[in-house]
């Protein structure tokens, strides 16, 4: 009940987060190690109010989660949200890759036996 | 054997321009007349359509291959699941461009419009398919197909999708 609605509305919440360049950035580093909002805000020569707001689009996404520590807060990566997205790209990938791999094995095939017979494709 | 590397296998991509579009796009070596024969006709397109491996086979494979014409394709696993796939071809132009509704039969509301283009590059053929579904509802239905299916995941592929959505929809980036 509703559950679907909730799946897609957090689906395009996470699409919608990672459709820029900072945040993807963003992710990328917390992939490496936990870090605070100053250390973040390093690389990207931004202002903490900046990264802050990039940092609250994340976490309504579900893409990071803060920590208790009042004074760091230290930002940690989610993966769940992103393990969806994947999900969505992996199964086209995990069925059209053989697939295509089939076809290129295929075509060479034909290849040879146009090779051998003259071409005679495109008789009905 | 283990593990052979198909020609051009490393040109496959796949990315995700935005919530309801899946892009992929690889290059065959072979001209784009035989791309396009090997992908239609019939009698070409169960010999690789399906054959995912030992045990794949494609029982069913009707193609109606004219604007309007159906088609129905069903894949048969080495345990005997079968996908059975069909749809309607709405635009043929050969040899570069098809476009067609695909439904995959346990969900007949998710149809999916897929377009695709074989363009010459350096004297071999890309291929280009786009499948758009039709809103963000019917795009998890295809997800939680996905996972029915159980395809491997792996955290790797994250960078791919992360990739996707800042790539432009055109112009994957030649090798």
């Amino acid at each position: 009940m509703g559950s679907q609605q909730t799946t897609a509305d957090r689906l395009s919440a996470t699409f919608a987060a990672l459709a820029d360049p900072t945040r993807r950035a963003i992710l990328a580093r917390l992939a490496a190690s936990e870090c605070s909002v100053t250390e973040l805000a390093q690389p990207f020569a931004m202002s903490m109010p900046a990264v802050s707001k990039h940092l609250r689009v994340l976490e309504r996404a579900g893409l990071i989660a803060r920590g208790r520590d009042a004074q760091r807060r230290p930002c940690r990566l989610k993966a769940a949200p992103l393990k969806a997205v994947a999900e969505w790209t992996e199964r086209f990938r995990a069925i059209w890759e053989p697939r295509l791999d089939r076809l290129e094995i295929y075509l060479q095939e034909l290849k040879a036996k146009e090779a051998k017979h003259g071409r005679k494709q495109g008789s009905k | 054997m283990a593990a052979s590397k198909v020609a051009n296998s490393d040109t496959f991509k796949v990315t995700t321009p935005s919530a309801r579009v899946i892009h992929m796009t690889r290059l065959f070596d072979a001209p784009r007349e035989l791309v396009f024969e090997a992908m239609n006709r019939p009698e070409h397109v169960r010999r690789w359509w399906g054959n995912l491996g030992d045990g794949y086979s494609v029982p069913v494979c009707e193609v109606d291959f004219r604007v309007g014409g159906a088609w129905r394709m069903v894949n048969q696993t080495a345990d005997g699941h079968m996908a059975p796939f069909r749809g309607v071809y709405r635009e043929i132009d050969p040899p570069g461009r098809v476009v067609y509704i695909e439904i995959f039969e346990p969900f007949p509301d998710a149809e999916s419009l897929v377009t695709a283009l074989l363009t010459e590059e350096g004297g071999k053929t890309r291929l280009t398919l786009t499948a758009e579904y039709p809103s963000e509802a019917v795009r998890d239905m295809v997800l939680k197909t996905g996972m029915e299916t159980g395809a491997a995941l792996s955290y790797d592929h994250l960078e791919t999708v992360a990739a996707g959505l800042k790539a432009a929809p055109r112009a994957p980036s030649p090798r």
